[in-house]
């Protein structure tokens, strides 16, 4: 996967975790529905923030092959 | 609501340092120096910047979505217990684990993993009627919801000395989800690491990060349910005094077969049947 998409995962359900949050906080949507967009984005969030740190940037080394 | 979030990523991390203390417990016990007490938050971290792949012989939507659903499910526990919901929803939640972790196994495609995954199933058959013990708490309380049980505790004192039974059998249940325990026969090492053998780098991270979070959720249940409404900083204690009796267990004990693990704690359920139904008769 590539870093940028992995970012954009993480910081999406960031965005949906936190704002539904507010929203629920706010009284603007009930608690439980903020409480289900949590449980669903905070797995998410998580493991897309772990692939984007750890995805490289540039092409892999290539392999020693032998003279 | 922001303070959950908040609390809930505190939770996964204390959970994580509470299975360090474990194992420095145990290390100590054995006369070994052990790693430091932060270690599994250090291990967590370390494996989500290892190189990430899916193994050839997985399955791919299953080997990833096993750890979303493992997180997920551990976050709907905690908001579950934060709000004083339903104990059954908890055992529910519990159960559904014992078929996440059968799923970790089989999604793989490694024969250590596939035991792993097997034997979560056999172990659940033993450990999930220790549940049986609830019953014991609503005969008292009256009350299966976690807010209510809390309060009968403020008027009449905490579970524990009326159901001591119970909360035995529940210990066995928490006894069993850590690692090193006797009954931990999902993830023994003569299969490697069991369920979790090939789950690594950012997925065995993330799996890490629950495990931090199952280990809150479970004590705080215990906590909550016999020792009734604590102080936030006596609940910490409580986790930690609970977990140092685990580890002192599991220093001592050896890792039990299948089938000896299972015998044992159907035994306990048998025992915890009795109690259940004299408690029903002449309670």
């Amino acid at each position: 996967m590539k870093k940028k998409t992995a970012g954009r995962i993480a910081g999406i359900a960031a965005v949906a975790g936190t704002g539904a949050t507010l929203l629920s906080e706010l009284g603007t949507v009930p608690p439980w529905l903020g409480i289900a967009v949590v449980v669903v984005t905070f797995p998410l969030f998580l493991l897309f923030l772990g692939l984007w740190w750890m995805a490289r940037e540039t092409d892999a080394d290539i392999p020693f092959l032998g003279y | 609501m922001i303070g959950d979030l908040l609390y809930l990523i505190f939770a996964m991390i204390f959970g994580l340092l509470l299975l360090g203390i474990h194992r420095k417990v145990i290390a100590r016990i054995q006369r070994r120096p052990g790693p430091p007490v932060w270690q599994e938050i250090l291990h967590a971290l370390k494996f989500s910047f290892k190189s990430t792949w899916i193994p050839q012989t997985a399955s791919d939507t299953l080997f990833v979505s096993v750890v979303l659903i493992a997180i997920g499910i551990w976050t709907a526990a905690f908001f579950v217990v934060l709000a004083g919901g339903n104990l059954l929803i908890i055992f529910g939640i519990y159960m559904l684990h014992k078929i996440v972790e059968h799923g970790f196994g089989l999604s793989s495609g490694s024969p250590y993993g596939k035991f792993g995954g097997v034997r979560s199933v056999i172990s659940a058959a033993s450990e999930i009627p220790l549940f049986v013990s609830v019953a014991a708490v609503v005969i008292f309380t009256g009350s299966l919801e976690i807010g209510d049980i809390v309060a009968w505790q403020e008027q009449a004192g905490p579970l524990i000395l009326a159901v001591f039974p119970a909360a035995l059998a529940m210990y066995v249940v928490i006894l069993s989800k850590f690692p090193f325990s006797p009954f931990s026969i999902v993830e023994s090492k003569e299969i490697v690491s069991g369920y979790k053998t090939e789950h690594f780098g950012v997925w065995r991270a993330g799996l890490e990060a629950c495990n931090g979070l199952k280990t809150y959720v479970l004590l705080l249940t215990f906590i909550a349910v016999f020792f009734g409404p604590l102080p936030f900083l006596l609940i910490l204690l409580a986790m930690i005094l609970i977990t140092v009796s685990i580890s002192f267990i599991c220093a001592f004990s050896p890792m039990l077969s299948p089938f000896d693990s299972v015998t044992i704690q159907t035994l306990f359920t048998g025992l915890m049947l009795i109690y259940v139904v004299y408690l029903g008769v002449y309670g």
